[in-house]
């Protein structure tokens, strides 16, 4: 599984959403439970599954696919 | 690797890292009461994701069982708990309906026309902060002097009751209230615990008085102390200091996993059937080794490892047995080498007087379970059992699914704590029955031995009914033993007219209701005392004219002409206050055949309504020598 797979499903999961309504251009406002709960919901998910540690002041950044996977990236995650 | 990510193993003292490969186990077990166990077991703290899926698997596993409303008061955010109270309901087959009240302590949902009534819970929780309680609560503690915290605790006590006392008005089902732990540890430190106005002091004190309230003055509610939460999980890994500065969500995953377990484990105990006897295997459950095969010198119970643990499970088992659940040996082995061990062993603590029977043979494990059920009149649904066996384990699953069935662990270091997580052995009240549970069992032995030996010499049942001298004291009214009414209403099936449940808050209702009549009855004999067995709700609905609700009397004391004694008492009451009619009805379920006749044989006539009636006046009662039970009235 590539790390988009792995975020894709997560996500999903996490908000209760097909798979494939997130792409790897997808952003909070194009999914309509990626909503506030959800999205604290979404934080908790990238680091539990990913085993990174986000602070605070990731979470409003965090608010896209292409985001997420820029800071995978920075984690060391490709 | 990629994806190999480790998930943090709860405390248990060994911090090996899981990878997932062990989740992905949970998801290929295929009942619900096995996945239950294995979550419980397996030590996994679950990322948010897993504890979804794992819940979608749980839920189609199979169709709930029942449906637990649960309703929440709060004054921190509690919707981010919803996926982990939903993976707990569904591990134990209950469809969850949540209602979250608005954000902060506002006594509008302690209102009859309020959103939390009308969603009808059977349980609500209150998730209160500890500053909520009073303003100077935001103040160090021990800033302030001696009497001031005495009058701080006497204030704080005050708006406690009176917060809950505003929802017990109102039928929100079970109260559930808790406190948020503090974020720090003492102000003081290290040195709080010997301060002589210490913090940790005060609040034990506030906690404990807390109890002795809703346990003296409100039915059906519970105080569940998260700071237990704590102690199991570790300050550090209880919060997420992130979400809650950020979100005011305080919980890490397993505090949040844990916290959810604890308050669907209170649904489950108030919905379900419950459990009221723990059988367990002996060999490697009770002790190591097998002791038809290692002998009395050979098995391992003792102060070294690993007989030591298997001590301490003997012991955690003697705690079960003061919540009102018995214990029964069930064992495939010859009964002479079990009942050495029992007898003999030095260093064994279960003996023969903490089982309330034993089946020690070589038949299937089921068939003994339905003779244990005969003999206790227990249903096979208040039974759980404890076996190392995967076979043994699995005949009873497939033989009876709605038995619990716990695997003594593989390894030593994990029995003591086996049966920690089973909900259904958490107890949300304590009765002098409950306490006495297993005497009761033992008395119940020592009549059937005299009925067996009056029987051989061709006596009748009049007889050992008589030489029984069997007393009973009936009460009207009487909210001391409310506990045990509601319980009552609880837990009988089988001699139950009609079968109506109701908690604690609601009997204390038609206590106090002067249209309704609640009459109640405890039994002495020569064997000893049973405590309260019998209970009658009455509907006064004219001044001649009552209607009989519920009409129960225990199974433990059913055959014995008692339920015609009290009855035939009532009428004698009622009678005494101008009443010349009851009118009762008889709903049957699967579990209460044994008193589809009683009305008619009481002297009720069937009405073409389904109902009976008895007319007190043209049927008068009969007197209290017609049966070989000794009745005292207590006004």
């Amino acid at each position: 599984m590539t790390t988009f797979e792995k975020l894709q499903h997560a996500i999903a999961t996490t908000l209760n959403v097909p798979a494939t309504t997130i792409t790897e251009t997808t952003t909070a406002e194009d999914i309509a439970a990626w909503d506030s709960l959800g999205h604290v919901n979404l934080m908790m998910t990238l680091g539990q599954t990913f085993g990174v540690l986000l602070d605070v002041e990731d979470f409003s950044r965090l608010n896209s696919v292409p985001a997420m996977i820029a800071f995978l990236r920075e984690q060391g995650i490709e | 690797m990629q994806g190999d990510v480790s998930v943090l193993n709860s405390l248990d003292g060994y911090d090996v890292a899981r990878t997932i490969p062990n989740f992905e186990h949970l998801l290929t077990i295929g009942t619900l009461a096995e996945l239950r166990a294995a979550v419980s077991h397996s030590g996994l703290t679950l990322s948010l994701p897993q504890v979804q899926q794992l819940a979608s698997h749980a839920q189609s596993l199979e169709p709930a069982v029942c449906s637990l409303r649960l309703g929440i008061i709060h004054t921190y955010t509690s919707e981010l708990l919803d996926p982990w109270f939903a993976l707990a309901a569904a591990l134990h087959g209950l469809h969850l309906q949540t209602y979250h009240a608005p954000f902060g302590l506002s006594l509008e949902e302690a209102r009859a026309d309020s959103a939390l009534v009308k969603h009808q819970p059977d349980l609500t929780l209150l998730m209160l902060r500890r500053e909520d309680l009073h303003p100077d609560l935001g103040k160090p503690l021990v800033g302030f002097s001696s009497d001031r915290q005495e009058e701080l605790e006497t204030e704080v006590l005050a708006q406690v009751c009176g917060l809950v006392g505003r929802f017990r008005m109102q039928e929100v089902g079970q109260i559930v209230l808790t406190l948020l732990p503090p974020v720090f540890s003492p102000d003081l430190g290290i040195y709080d615990a010997q301060f002589e106005r210490s913090e940790s002091t005060w609040w034990a004190n506030v906690k404990a008085e807390i109890g002795r309230c809703l346990r003296t003055s409100m039915p059906a509610s519970l105080f569940l102390d998260l700071d237990e939460v704590l102690l199991d999980i570790g300050r550090a890994h209880f919060f997420d200091r992130r979400f809650w500065y950020s979100v005011r969500f305080p919980f890490g995953a397993e505090a949040a996993a844990e916290i959810a377990r604890r308050v669907v484990g209170i649904g489950a105990v108030i919905k379900l059937p419950k459990a009221k006897i723990i059988v367990l295997d002996a060999d490697n459950t009770l002790w190591g080794g097998i002791i038809g095969e290692d002998g009395i010198n050979g098995i391992a119970l003792g102060p070294d490892y690993p007989g030591n643990a298997f001590l301490d499970f003997q012991r955690r088992l003697l705690a079960y047995r003061q919540r009102g659940l018995i214990l029964a040996l069930c064992s495939k082995n010859n009964s002479a080498d079990v009942d050495q061990v029992l007898k003999e062993h030095p260093h064994q603590i279960l003996r023969d007087e903490h089982f309330a029977a034993r089946r020690v043979n070589w038949l299937p494990k089921p068939d003994n379970l339905v003779s244990l059920a005969e003999e206790l009149n227990i249903a096979l649904d208040s039974f759980l059992v404890v076996d190392d066996s995967d076979y043994e384990c699995g005949a009873v699953r497939q033989a009876f699914p709605q038995v619990e069935v716990v695997q003594t662990p593989a390894r030593p270091v994990d029995i003591p704590i086996c049966l920690e997580h089973v909900a259904r052995l958490e107890v949300l009240s304590l009765t002098v029955e409950d306490l006495a549970k297993t005497e009761m069992y033992a008395q119940e032995q020592r009549r059937r031995e005299l009925h067996h030996n009056l029987e051989k010499s061709g006596a009748p049942l009049s007889e050992y009914l008589s030489s029984l001298r069997m007393n009973i004291r009936v009460g009207f009214n009487d909210s001391s033993h409310l506990t045990r009414l509601s319980q009552l209403t609880q837990k009988t099936n089988q001699f139950n007219l009609t079968t109506r449940r109701y908690n604690e808050q609601q009997i204390e209702a038609f206590i106090l209701n002067g249209n309704w009549l609640v009459a109640h009855f405890s039994l002495t004999d020569a064997f000893g005392h049973s405590g309260v067995v019998g209970l009658a709700i009455l509907h006064i609905t004219t001044p001649a004219e009552a209607e009989l609700d519920t009409f129960l009397i225990s199974c433990r004391v059913i055959g014995r002409e008692v339920e015609s004694a009290f009855l035939h008492a009532l009428f004698r009451h009622l009678a005494g206050q101008g009443i010349s009619e009851i009118v009762a009805s008889y709903q049957p379920t699967a579990k209460n055949g044994l008193a589809r006749s009683f009305l008619p044989d009481q002297g009720f006539e069937e009405c073409s309504d389904g109902r009976y009636r008895r007319d007190l006046r043209k049927v008068p009662p009969s007197p209290e020598s017609a049966f070989p039970v000794a009745v005292e009235m207590t006004t």
